[in-house]
């Protein structure tokens, strides 16, 4: 075999493995920033960070009620705990995301992505 | 609410099913922090005792649950990579477990799912009576056919009672003997819901009775997650702490990925067998 050839599918090979990483990645992270809370369950992202500082900034912080991914109305009566929980699950998912997805980029051959 | 999983295991001679469960048990113990119940058969138990794991049952295990076993109707071709071996398939007794299960609140997963991680904690207080997934993740990403979706080209939505919790309650109990009514009456509802009916399938018969408890419609209600799946035509190359190592199949070859810290569904029997013993030092 030319070795052009066989160097194109050896990159092939890691294209797929990254591929697989970083789907798989992005899935699991996905899974963290779900949070269920009071009989709902919340997709933790942008919007419902900025909605429920929001809420707080205008002394909306007992007993409010926001809809879940299911467009279901939920109520939180105390809107501080529950962006507490959330910033902090936010922030430790996003920090694992940064580590992980960092790890893969630099990662240069399947036998790295993979250990 | 009492809430805890709960396993089926029932062996045949090809496949350990019960050390599978062992396993599979021992990891969502650990993960998720609740007890976990299996559901088993007295020769199942004999085998456990007989291969030295039975004081390893009952440290894992909260109830060891024996019924009887279920009749062997029906062979399945389990494959393994591109072998493949027959072996009869146990797998008719699940709709007995509202009246089985010792939970109020249970999580009822497969021996094949592993679990390692705690996201589906977050799904105990959810206000629905019964989730169940609604979607298969291939692992690779791009295997899912229309009948990984659908139970027939013009049937109703597919589920996967991979992973199935619920609450016991009157509703739940309707449930679980509709399901039990299609499992008996299989021939009947193929032909009404025209899906292959050659082999009995949870999946088809919870879709089913889902549709019908729904008013015949599909529904968006509050659902597992999809379950992250490793197809039998896959192989497991090494299990460590590391993660599960994976050789995924492609159209002429095998990939090779590693999966960590995600709750994984490996349909290759065989290739858990290979490997049961690096799952249990997980545990």
């Amino acid at each position: 075999m030319q070795n052009e050839y066989k160097d194109a599918l050896e990159f092939s090979k890691y294209r797929q493995t990254l591929s697989v990483q970083r789907k798989t990645l992005k899935e699991k992270i996905e899974a963290r920033l779900t949070y269920g809370k009071n009989g709902g369950i919340f997709k933790i992202d942008r919007d419902l960070l900025n909605f429920v500082e929001m809420l707080i900034y205008k002394d909306r912080s007992e007993n409010v009620v926001i809809l879940d991914v299911n467009e279901n109305p939920i109520l939180v009566e105390n809107l501080v705990e529950f962006r507490d929980e959330i910033f902090d699950r936010y922030f430790s998912a996003t920090f694992e995301y940064h580590e992980e997805y960092q790890k893969i980029k630099k990662s240069r051959s399947v036998e790295t992505l993979v250990s | 609410m009492k809430k805890g999983v709960v396993i089926f295991a029932h062996n045949n001679r090809q496949i350990d099913y019960a050390k599978m469960a062992l396993a599979s048990g021992g990891l969502a113990k650990k993960h998720l922090g609740v007890p976990v119940s299996l559901i088993t058969d007295q020769s199942t138990v004999d085998w456990l005792k007989e291969s030295n794991l039975w004081d390893k049952a009952l440290q894992t295990f909260e109830q060891i649950i024996d019924v009887e076993r279920p009749a062997d109707l029906q062979q399945r071709k389990f494959k393994d990579g591109k072998e493949s071996v027959t072996a009869p398939f146990k797998n008719s007794n699940r709709s007995s477990v509202w009246d089985l299960t010792p939970y109020d609140r249970t999580l009822m997963i497969d021996c094949d799912y592993f679990i390692f991680s705690d996201a589906l904690n977050e799904y105990w207080e959810c206000e629905s009576d019964i989730l169940i997934s609604t979607k298969y993740n291939d692992v690779q990403g791009n295997r899912i056919g229309y009948l990984d979706k659908y139970i027939s080209d013009t049937g109703v939505r597919l589920l996967w009672a991979t992973t199935v919790m619920f609450t016991k309650n009157e509703n739940t109990k309707v449930f679980f003997e509709l399901v039990k009514h299609i499992k008996d009456n299989y021939k009947k509802f193929a032909d009404i819901f025209r899906f292959d009916n050659r082999m009995y399938r949870n999946d088809i018969s919870f879709g089913i009775a889902r549709h019908i408890l729904y008013g015949f419609e599909t529904d968006n209600d509050y659902a597992m997650p999809p379950v992250l799946s490793v197809p039998d035509m896959d192989l497991v190359y090494d299990v460590n702490e590391n993660g599960i190592q994976l050789l995924t199949s492609n159209a002429n070859d095998y990939t090779l990925c590693n999966i960590k810290d995600r709750d994984i569904h490996i349909m290759n029997k065989q290739a858990i067998t290979r490997h049961i013993d690096k799952f249990m030092e997980l545990v």
